[in-house]
């Protein structure tokens, strides 16, 4: 068995955390999920900072706009001008259909952006075709 | 006024009569500005008995600030000039000035006729505070309703908008309970799980209508030259399943261009000709008809179907939000529908109504302007 996919959510909405991870099960892909509820604790997890020494470079990250301490943008920016961390694919997930988040999201580099469907199928079949995309279709770097 | 028509041998009389009848204020004034007539009309609006003006300069009856102004340009002007009536106050503000010192807001028309060879102005005032104040009110309360309305939509947006997040929850967890219970508990709980699920569901669906109708509002776009039949055919590619699942046919006459927001337009066209095909006879295959006709300064667009209709005295209630002739169970949708159709034809400054026979079908109407209001949100 191979090591599992490892996936960072940025999430501060447990409904939301507990659904992704439901969608993730129904998957066939084997992942492992590690959550940050705020901006904050997900930039310390990825520079493994205090309680995280111990976390691994995630393959992806989920990340919602509209966080607690240190927004989703926010959040994105210091990522992509990490050197470290900026490879990471970050797929922004989150319920705004606002334009301008839309536009800002790419401008900050995001991989890709997602809006959050209202109806469940529709939200577990948007979670597998991330996975599906970012894990069977693309080819990411090897990491150290 | 150069000859009299027979029959009258005492002109003069019966001008004196009329002049004393007027409402307005008639003044004539020699070229010294000697006031040598002074109405009924002119008593009431400036407060002055006629004996105590006449004889006296004009600008006793123009307000001091505008004296100057009147000595040097006004009446010089008007003297030298070739024309011989012409209307002040209409376009620029005029004041009078009454006895009582008050100012007043007037409209004023003077005209220049040669009396025993020598030049004589007579001035129709017309006292228009009252219009000017009614003027004032209209505005004061357009601009409260436009805010109230601007208010109230942003309102509405911001609500439907923030309900989705927690609705989505709602939602998402009792399609989930259905997706891992349905069928284990008793059926009692699988009834309650429908339940939760539709009402979840529909409520979704006022939510996504609510924020469609505030955003024709908050989120229109500019208008620009549209070809209506490319959008007709927009909406129809909509629509393309409910056709084909009606049996029914959509025919289509020549489409103008026009100046219009193309989104909203489509989406007019697509509520209108989605309710023709929803609203079917059983047993008898919609038949609609897309039309536009030109008048003067704009187009009639009609959609017309073959359905079920309804009683005419229905016909203004249905286009007000959430409001709806049938059940849910009889025929889905949550009435908002022809809410927007409404709203964006009114952005567009046109007008829509509704024609209808029960059992026979229902004709909408709608105008555009060939020259939609400018600016309009």
């Amino acid at each position: 068995m191979t090591d599992p996919i490892e996936i960072l959510l940025v999430e501060d909405n447990p409904g939301d955390v507990e659904l992704t991870r439901e969608a993730l099960e129904e998957s066939k892909v084997h992942t492992r999920l590690s959550v940050a509820r705020d901006g904050v604790e997900a930039l310390a997890f990825l520079r493994r900072e205090g309680a995280h020494a111990d976390a691994t470079t995630p393959d992806l990250i989920l990340l919602d706009l509209n966080l607690p301490k240190k927004d989703g943008r926010a959040v994105l920016a210091d990522i992509k001008a990490d050197p470290v961390l900026r490879h990471i694919p970050v797929v922004v997930l989150t319920s705004s259909q606002a334009e301008q988040d839309i536009l800002r999201a790419y401008e900050l580099h995001a991989n890709c952006y997602v809006t959050k469907p209202v109806d469940l199928d529709q939200f577990i079949r948007i979670v597998q075709s991330i996975e599906q995309f970012w894990f069977t279709v693309v080819k990411l770097p090897r990491t150290p | 006024m150069t000859s009299a028509p027979p029959g009258y041998t005492h002109l003069p009389a019966l001008l004196d009569g009329i002049v004393q009848l007027a409402a307005d204020g008639i003044i004539s004034v020699d070229t010294d500005e000697r006031i040598h007539l002074f109405n009924a009309g002119a008593e009431e609006i400036f407060g002055y008995a006629a004996a105590e003006v006449l004889g006296q300069r004009l600008e006793v009856l123009i307000p001091e600030r505008y004296r100057a102004e009147h000595h040097a340009e006004h009446l010089p002007h008007f003297a030298r000039a070739h024309e011989t009536s012409r209307r002040m106050g209409t376009r620029q503000e005029v004041f009078g000035r009454r006895k009582s010192g008050e100012e007043f807001p007037a409209e004023v028309a003077i005209s220049k006729v040669m009396v025993d060879g020598r030049p004589v102005y007579n001035a129709v005032v017309r006292d228009v505070t009252e219009r000017r104040r009614h003027e004032a009110e209209l505005r004061a309360r357009g601009a409260a309703l436009e805010r109230s309305n601007a208010e109230l939509e942003q309102f509405a947006y911001v609500a439907s908008h923030d309900l989705q997040e927690p609705l989505r929850m709602v939602a998402s967890y009792t399609q989930l309970l259905a997706r891992r219970y349905q069928g284990k508990l008793d059926a009692q709980a699988d009834k309650y799980i429908r339940f939760a699920v539709d009402g979840a569901q529909r409520m979704q669906g006022l939510i996504n209508d609510l924020l469609a109708l505030s955003r024709v509002g908050t989120q229109g776009k500019a208008f620009q030259s549209t070809d209506v039949g490319v959008v007709v055919q927009r909406a129809l590619r909509w629509l393309g399943r409910a056709v084909e699942e009606s049996g029914g046919t959509v025919d289509v006459g020549p489409m103008p261009l026009l100046v219009a927001d193309a989104g909203q337009l489509e989406q007019v066209f697509q509520n209108l000709i989605a309710n023709a095909l929803k609203f079917r006879r059983p047993d008898v295959p919609p038949r609609v008809a897309v039309t536009a006709e030109p008048s003067d300064d704009d187009w009639r667009f009609a959609v017309r179907d073959n359905g079920i209709g309804f009683e005419q005295q229905f016909a203004e209630q249905i286009f007000v939000v959430f409001q709806r002739l049938h059940t849910r169970a009889e025929y889905a949708g949550t009435g908002v529908g022809l809410a927007i159709c409404k709203k964006v034809v009114e952005r567009h400054g046109g007008r829509i109504w509704t024609e209808s026979v029960p059992n026979a079908g229902t004709t909408f109407f709608f105008t555009l302007p060939t020259h939609p209001p400018h600016h309009h949100p």
